[in-house]
């Protein structure tokens, strides 16, 4: 209001100073308005008084000054009406009051002086000048009236230059006020910009996207300046209206650029903040069509007027909140649902408390859709996302690949204030959900969800949640989380017995079923020796059930009987059945989400590599079975001659020496697989089962185990090498067990067809002959064997050197245990020292 | 199913042969709480009662005449078996009874079961005591030539370490037969452990002896257990763990045959080999430690000329059975220093058949008629062997023991004879 009084002031001023001097009123408006724009621009201007602004000096100047004059009561008066005002007014506004009035006191006189003013186009002064009386004579409006028409008599007896030159000044001030814009028509034209729309003068300019006004409208630079900064506001207005059109006007069938519930969600949010933007503009357009008041004229002027300065205040504060909704149309521009309110929830870290209520605003609106998606997923398993927009994604799976495979976090739409622990949870929870409905056939997951909702406070219901209530999102999922996932653990134990299943797999696919292993290696073993290509899978089958009738398997469970099944392995023309018999379990749905595929495929591949270590410990008892100590030890060679009864011993004792280290190292190899690999490996697992609490848990332990059992069982990756020598190692025993056979077979024929003919000891030359010639086969027999047992063994030895030297190499801890089992007596160190 | 048969009324009856000569023991059994647990078809007593008189050669006879019968009631056993695996025979070596006719029993298997495994629990004598069977020197010599051709292994429980174990670690001022037996009982039940809860290994008898007996002759194992409780003790609570039980059964007192403890040789005695049978809760794990540290301490000593260590099988403990301990444990072991055992039998044969002393009770029956004592002297000649054999497994050079001419080691084995006298 400062500036108001300080117009209103000078126009007062102007008017008193020009008033007197009009005559008829014949130009006197435009003599005003001339008056006032020079006083504005003398003002505006940095023109400053040559003198120190000295109150007292000047006072005492200017009292001089009338005494000098011949004046003294004057000066007297002058002294006693600055005194008074002294009293009254401000220090600091006090002289330039008084420097004002002196110099307009100086400058009316040096008017009288001269003949003629060249500044100021007052009529009254050359009357002054033909009257040629006082200066002070002049004001008095009685002298004015006796005058004659001062017109005719001046411009008569003035050159005519001096004529010319007052026209042109009147007529270059008739043309600036033509062309110059009124402020109310920039306001006005400012208002249609701030809809996006052409003014009369402001209009848009493409080439440099902005506002502006043409070069060729004449106003001043500030002006101008003003009116582009309020109109930047229009411009950015303009770009959130065509983001809410583009989206809204978007083609349904076009399905790749639908418009998403989120995107929805902030149009409307940004358009509810324009309504608010629409009001104002509507009131402020009612505030322009109230004039612009004039200087010193008060009567019939409304308060409630706008001009470009109201203008930019009443603009500041929505351009701010405008720039906030262009800038974040420009971050989504292109994005969709969790991406999306992540970038506004980004923009929304600001410490501006106006800021955070703006931003809170919009995104309770915005991630509304979100929450409710969550909410529908984490309390009822449902993936309402028509366009794709939520973090959470589906795809068409079988059943056992639905906990894997059949929902995935997609991490561009996952917002930033949701943390990817929350959104884990959030995943498992309404995947559990899910795979209780459509893998286990359950439906008391619904209790669950109900008892989480109404633990944490709120509905199933919509609408329940919003953006700034993510702790309350948080207590939902982690209560809904937890209680689902207790009862998909209940149902995985109680109902479908999960950790008896896996109990059932250790024991007849790990082979921890001893008894019923050692009998279906019995049973089969003879069919295994056959070509793979002409053994019948019916009667392995048949085998196999035998062999459970059989054993302790025959007290198992009738369902876990029923899933035990023969499997024969891709097989080529070389290989035989044991290479390629397997044993299989049939997991069924929901367990074959644990045991899918793949994972069965490593169970085989763990039941192949222990069955080939069943069949060589298997052979070893074999070999021991043949030469058990009641066969041997009453040998009749024991009792023959002592060529015959060296050569016996010394083959005997190569074979039990070869015997017992192979069976040294199979019982200890197959103890180190049982504890080290199977049995710790399960105790293990067995507490991660009891302790999971969610199926991931569950399967992540079941991971574990098995991967420790490969790794621990030499089928890893790191331990190829290792495995085909222990191979080498298992072939070398086999063929000690082919040749054992032959050899004691050969063995216990002779020694029958002793026996017989030790009976005929009445024919003489025949018995001798026959003795002589059997004894003579015996040496041959003994011959080759120790042969053969010098071969093989040096082919073992040579295998379990390498094997042994390679256990210290490998890097899993635990086969460190097996180097320490099999060489317990540091036997193999020394053998090893001392060559 | 391995040691029990269902019959059709529901009930489990053992797979079980009670053979005696004379009705005084039998009679008890079939007039105890136990009565209807046997087959009735399964007992054999001797018609005219009388015994084998502390007479191997009468024992034997008896079982050449009564074969027939007493193979009738073994092959319907077998017949009615899915898969037999061999035989368990329970006996003693001092008598006339269980070490004549058992004699014979083992013959008559071995020859007609020749596939089938022999395994024997056989009691050996106390020698502390004086003997009431003043012949037992011979009916031992006699039934251990049997037990080294004849058997596939032999469980060695004797009276003289079970009686010393009843004293000094029961306390009992004067055990009676009872407590003794139930101390073999528990060996007996604690070595089938593993055959009646079958796991991933040893689950044959077969599997459990294969790496007990890796030299044939050498199939005489002798027994620890530990912890040992008599009835009147079961108010003692213990907390065991796995390295408490290997560590215990490894020390002398727990060993149930009296040679292990002679200190004169002690040095020189090894271990063939070792099995643990564990009962219990037991974590896996501990299993690993214990080894470790019995290996560090060097608490087991080893033969050199073969891999060897102790194995380690874990069991199930019966639901029926109260035990005062979480953990116990059985050791089966094959130890050089059972050849002690055999030569005090040997010096104890000696001196009776150097005074020819109570020959004539053995000439009266066929393999001894004429007085023909061959049969003494081919059982002592086998028994010498053994112990000569075992002996040589202390030696790290005991792969090339054997080969060398018999006459010397006949030497050996006669000088060995006279130290031990």
């Amino acid at each position: 209001m400062t500036d108001q009084q300080t117009q209103d002031l000078v126009k007062e001023l102007v008017h008193r100073l020009l008033s007197a001097a009009e005559s008829g009123g014949r130009g006197g408006g435009r003599d005003t308005g001339g008056a006032l724009r020079f006083a504005h621009r003398i003002l505006s201007s940095r023109l400053a008084p040559a003198v120190l602004p000295d109150e007292h000096a000047l006072a005492e100047s200017i009292k001089r000054r009338l005494a000098a004059s011949g004046r003294p009561d004057d000066a007297l008066s002058f002294a006693d009406l600055h005194s008074k005002l002294s009293v009254r007014a401000r220090p600091a506004s006090l002289w330039p009051l008084l420097y004002l009035l002196d110099s307009l006191s100086s400058q009316y006189r040096a008017a009288a002086a001269a003949s003629c003013l060249p500044n100021l186009p007052i009529a009254a002064l050359p009357q002054n000048a033909t009257s040629g009386t006082a200066p002070g004579a002049g004001v008095r409006p009685g002298s004015r009236t006796h005058g004659a028409p001062p017109g005719g008599l001046v411009l008569v007896s003035k050159d005519p230059d001096n004529i010319r030159e007052i026209a042109l000044r009147e007529y270059t001030e008739l043309v600036i006020d033509e062309t110059e814009v009124s402020e109310a028509a920039l306001v006005r034209d400012v208002l249609y910009a701030c809809q996006g729309i052409d003014g009369r003068y402001v209009r848009y300019d493409k080439s440099v996207d902005s506002y502006d006004l043409p070069d060729g409208v004449r106003v001043p630079r500030s002006t101008r300046t003003l009116v582009r900064k309020l109109c930047e506001l229009g411009w950015l207005f303009s770009k959130v209206r065509g983001f809410i059109s583009d989206n809204i006007s978007r083609s349904p069938s076009d399905a790749a650029t639908e418009v998403g519930t989120v995107t929805q969600a902030f149009c409307s949010a940004l358009q509810e903040e324009l309504s608010d933007y629409y009001k104002l503009l509507a009131v402020l357009e009612s505030y322009s069509l109230n004039p612009i008041p004039t200087p010193g004229s008060d009567s019939g002027v409304s308060s409630n007027y706008l001009s470009l300065r109201r203008l930019a205040v009443w603009l500041a504060e929505p351009a701010v909140r405008m720039r906030l909704m262009a800038v974040l149309v420009d971050g989504c521009r292109g994005l969709r649902g969790g991406a999306m309110a992540g970038v506004i929830h980004g923009h929304a870290q600001h410490g501006d408390p106006m800021f955070q209520e703006f931003m809170g605003r919009l995104l309770r609106r915005v991630c509304s859709p979100l929450f409710e998606m969550v909410r529908s997923w984490v309390l009822e398993g449902e993936l309402e996302d028509v366009f794709a927009e939520f973090f959470i994604v589906g795809q068409p799976v079988k059943a056992e690949s639905l906990w894997r495979e059949g929902y995935l976090i997609q991490s561009d739409m996952l917002p930033a204030f949701i943390s990817p622990v929350l959104a884990k949870r959030i995943l498992r929870t309404g995947k559990s959900i899910n795979f209780l409905r459509v893998c286990c056939d359950d439906s008391g997951w619904a209790d669950a969800a109900a008892e989480a909702a109404a633990y944490v406070g709120t509905t199933t219901s919509r609408g329940g949640l919003g953006y700034g209530e993510t702790d309350a999102l948080e207590a939902l999922v982690v209560e809904a989380a937890k209680r689902i996932d207790r009862h998909l653990m209940d149902v995985i134990h109680k109902r479908y017995r999960f950790k008896d299943h896996c109990l059932a797999i250790k024991r007849y696919l790990l082979l921890g079923q001893g008894d019923f292993v050692q009998y279906l290696m019995d049973v089969v073993g003879p069919e295994l020796s056959e070509p793979a290509n002409r053994i019948s899978s019916f009667q392995l089958a048949g085998l196999l059930e035998t062999a459970i009738r059989a054993s302790n398997a025959q007290y198992d469970d009738c369902d876990i009987l029923d899933r035990i099944k023969v499997k024969m392995m891709d097989h080529g023309d070389g290989d035989r059945g044991w290479d390629v018999f397997s044993l299989e379990y049939d997991a069924r749905v929901p367990l074959d989400t644990v045991f899918t595929a793949s994972v069965m495929k490593m169970y085989l591949k763990v039941f192949n590599f222990l069955w080939k270590l069943k069949r060589v410990d298997h052979s070893l008892t074999g070999v021991w079975k043949t030469m058990k100590p009641n066969c041997i030890v009453s040998s009749p060679f024991y009792k023959e001659g002592t060529s015959i009864r060296a050569q016996f011993v010394s083959v005997l004792r190569k074979c039990q020496v070869l015997f017992n280290e192979m069976n040294h190292f199979v019982t200890n190899f197959q103890y180190y697989i049982m504890f080290e690999v199977l049995e710790v490996s399960w105790a293990r697992f067995s507490d991660e089962m009891d302790a999971a609490k969610d199926l991931d848990d569950l399967l992540l332990a079941h991971d574990k185990y098995l991967n420790s059992i490969l790794e621990k069982a030499l089928l890893g990756e790191h331990s190829q090498g290792l495995l085909r020598n222990l191979f080498e190692l298992f072939d070398i025993i086999l063929q000690f067990r082919s040749h054992a056979d032959r050899w004691f077979e050969r063995i216990y024929e002779l020694q029958l067809r002793g026996k017989g003919k030790s009976k005929s000891k009445d024919t003489g030359s025949w018995f001798d002959g026959g003795r002589k010639a059997m004894i003579q086969l015996a040496g041959e027999l003994f011959w080759k064997m120790g042969e053969d047992l010098d071969s093989i063994a040096k082919d073992y030895t040579a295998s379990l050197d390498a094997f042994i030297t390679q256990l210290p190499m490998q890097q899993h801890v635990d086969l460190k245990f097996l180097l320490f089992r099999l060489d317990f007596t540091e036997y193999y160190s020394r053998v090893s020292s001392n060559k | 199913d391995v040691f029990f048969y269902q019959a059709d009324d529901q009930h489990f009856i053992p797979r079980s042969l009670l053979i005696d000569l004379e009705p005084r023991v039998i009679n008890g059994i079939q007039n105890s709480e136990y009565r209807n647990l046997y087959n009735h078809e399964n007992i054999f007593v001797a018609e005219h009662g009388g015994g084998a008189g502390n007479n191997w050669a009468s024992g034997y006879h008896q079982g050449e005449q009564f074969v027939d019968d007493i193979m009738d009631m073994v092959d319907r056993e077998a017949d009615g078996s899915d898969s037999l695996e061999g035989f368990v025979l329970c006996h003693s070596i001092a008598g006339g009874t269980g070490s004549g006719m058992g004699s014979y029993l083992l013959e008559t298997l071995n020859d007609r079961y020749s596939k089938k495994l022999v395994q024997t629990y056989s009691v050996f004598p106390n020698q502390v005591e004086t003997s009431d069977v003043v012949v037992q020197p011979y009916n031992s010599l006699l039934t251990l030539k049997r037990l080294t051709l004849n058997a596939d292994c032999v469980v060695v429980l004797d009276n003289t370490a079970l009686n010393r174990i009843a004293v000094e670690r029961l306390h009992l001022s004067n055990p009676t037969f009872a407590q003794t037996n139930s101390l073999v009982s528990t060996v007996m039940s604690a070595s089938t452990t593993t055959l009646r809860y079958p796991g991933y290994m040893n689950n044959d008898l077969v599997g459990l002896l294969a790496s007990l007996i890796p030299t044939p002759r050498c199939h005489f194992l002798m027994t620890g257990y530990t912890p040992l409780t008599v009835e009147r003790q079961v108010n003692m609570i213990r907390k065991t763990t796995v390295l408490d039980v290997m560590r215990r059964l490894l020390q002398t007192k727990n060993i149930m045959v009296s040679s292990y403890a002679r200190t004169k040789e002690a040095s020189q005695a090894k271990y063939i080999s070792i099995l643990n049978i564990i009962q219990g809760e037991v974590d896996p794990t501990q299993v690993h430690e214990s080894l470790q540290r019995i290996r560090e301490r060097k608490l087991v000593n080893f033969i050199d000329w073969a891999p060897a260590s102790i194995q380690v099988a874990l069991s199930r403990k019966s639901p029926y059975v109260q035990t005062t301990h979480r953990v116990s444990g059985l050791m089966l072991a094959n130890h050089t220093s059972i050849r002690h055992l055999f030569s005090k039998c040997l010096g104890q044969y000696e001196k009776l058949r150097k005074k020819q002393a109570f020959l004539d009770n053995y000439r009266k029956f066929p393999m001894f008629a004429d007085n023909d004592l061959s049969e003494f002297d081919e059982s002592r000649e086998i028994i010498e062997s053994l112990v000569d054999e075992y002996k040589a497994c202390e030696s790290p050079d005991y792969i090339k023991w054997g080969m060398e001419d018999p006459g010397e080691a006949n030497v050996v084995a006669a000088l060995d004879s006279k130290l031990v006298v």
